[in-house]
């Protein structure tokens, strides 16, 4: 059991030795899961709320097919990605394949349909009446989707933050399309589970509080949404 | 603005809900006058004033507005309002001033606008309260006022008084007929409430499963003897 405290002791003291190793570590977890949240957005939000406000044949399919990809294991989105960009893939003249770039196409896939999901579930039984009313206002082409998205801007916030800690937390995609490769791909989860598996339980419990300080911000900040949506008040 | 209605009929799912066809398959709704359409739940109301609306399509008939179909100049003179209207997660004010701000109107005009609007409702007091978190009759009255800022041709109203206080039905009526009787504006109101379909209607309709049984006066109807009529009516009368 000693090795558990001694663990802890050992992961604060790395913690504030403010290793050079460790903060690249970090910022490029941030940095590929930002982006992929970024993208995620970009692609999901507007497809989510088109999808989600219009009636069209087929669209308990696109629900179901959006709730499975929702829930798809990073695994297996590395695994297709990395099918794709490997040198022999239709994708593989532009050598993506175990770099950043890579990683952030694996996450984007793997949390596109999150953001997509959440906003399309919405758009589709509030923006309905959203919509209609709008309309009834007067509202035409671009003020309806500006509306929509002011008044999905909780559910938008909620679907992001959502993303990124699907994308932060995830160690199969990275791993599998990154390949865990020191100082140019090395994120926190692949750190952890590379560590763990060489016994070096501190440094995978440094690393493993980090993470969990990062999911306990992003998920502060989803709080004060989801709070902020309900105490609107104003005086 | 006229409004006129030939042989509409409304499916869902093979249930007929509406079905205008016969002595009443043509329904005029002249401009300028305050309509009423009354009947029994489930009667088909609120799927004739949709249709009306042009927020939902017949199943077959068509709907003219002053001889034209629908397009979205005509579109654009007519709003809708309902008692569980859809506010916007925004302030009263910024509500009432939705349909001015995409309207593109100045600033200053825009604020008096709201402002007179929010008087005329007596809500200026909660005009800087989220809208998602009035109560019934603030909703209600604030929705009316956001409908009415842009000065519409035609509003149509489906039960825009139930669940609220005497007080502020009285305002409502009062903002109703001021309108209808200074700007010709057309209104069409479902509502429950006879004596009010007697204070403020001009003009009434009854509709009973899908089927129309009355267009007329207000006067007229109380003549009729149609038995279904008749028991509504004194079932509602107090
Ligand atoms: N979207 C819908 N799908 C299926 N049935 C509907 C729908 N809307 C209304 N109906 C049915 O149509 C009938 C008339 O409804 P409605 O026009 O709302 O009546 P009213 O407003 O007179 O109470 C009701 O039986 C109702 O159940
Ligand atoms: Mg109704």
């Amino acid at each position: 059991m000693d090795y558990i405290l001694n663990g802890f002791v050992e992961a604060f003291r790395l913690i504030f030795s403010f290793d050079p190793e460790i903060i690249q570590i970090v910022l490029l977890s941030l940095f590929v899961s930002f982006s992929s949240t970024l993208y995620g957005t970009l692609i999901g939000v507007p497809l989510g709320i088109l999808l989600g406000i219009n009636n069209f044949r087929g669209k308990k399919v696109v629900s179901r097919l959006l709730y499975t990809f929702m829930s798809f294991p990073p695994v297996i989105i590395g695994l297709f990605t990395a099918l794709f960009l490997a040198r022999s893939g239709p994708f593989g003249q532009f050598q993506l394949m175990y770099t950043p770039t890579a990683m952030i196409i694996a996450q984007t896939i793997l949390v596109t349909p999150v953001i997509m999901g959440i906003v399309f579930n919405h758009a589709s039984t509030s923006g309905y009446e959203v919509v209609q009313t709008g309309k009834t206002l007067g509202a035409q082409g671009l003020d309806v989707l500006i509306l929509l998205v002011l008044e999905l801007k909780g559910v938008i916030m909620i679907a992001l933050v959502t993303g990124f800690g699907r994308a932060i937390s995830e160690v199969g995609a990275v791993m599998i399309v990154g390949g865990n490769i020191r100082g140019f791909t090395r994120v926190m989860t692949t750190f952890i589970a590379m560590n763990n598996n060489m016994g070096q339980y501190s440094v995978s419990i440094a690393m493993g509080l980090i993470l969990m300080t990062i999911s306990f911000i992003t998920n502060s900040v989803l709080y004060h949404f989801i709070i902020g949506d309900q105490n609107e008040y104003q005086d | 603005m006229n409004i006129k209605t030939s042989h509409i009929v409304k499916t869902y799912k093979q249930k007929e809900v509406l079905h205008l066809e016969g002595q009443h398959g043509e329904l005029f709704f002249e401009s300028g006058q305050i309509h009423g359409i009354i009947g029994p739940n489930g009667s088909g109301k609120t799927t004739l004033m949709k249709i009306m609306a042009g927020l939902i399509a017949p199943s077959s008939g068509t709907v003219h507005y002053n001889d034209h179909p629908l397009c979205q100049d005509i579109f654009s003179q007519m709003t809708y309002s309902t008692h569980t209207p859809t506010l916007f997660s925004r302030s009263v004010y910024d509500n009432i001033a939705y349909p001015l701000k995409i309207r593109n109107y100045e600033k200053e005009l825009l604020h008096q606008t709201v402002n007179q609007l929010l008087e005329e409702f007596e809500i200026k007091n909660i005009a800087n309260q989220n809208a998602r978190h009035l109560s019934g009759g603030e909703s209600q009255k604030t929705a009316l006022a956001r409908a009415l800022s842009f000065s519409p041709k035609v509003l149509f109203l489906d039960e825009p008084t139930a669940n609220i206080d005497p007080k502020s039905i009285q305002l409502i009526e009062t903002a109703l007929k001021k309108r209808n009787r200074d700007q010709g504006l057309t209104i069409i109101i479902i509502t429950h409430n006879l004596s009010q379909a007697f204070r403020i209607c001009t003009h009434l309709t009854f509709l009973d499963q899908g089927i129309c049984l009355f267009s007329d006066t207000p006067e007229k109807i109380m003549a009729s003897t149609h038995p279904t009529i008749d028991e509504f009516i004194s079932f509602n009368r107090f």
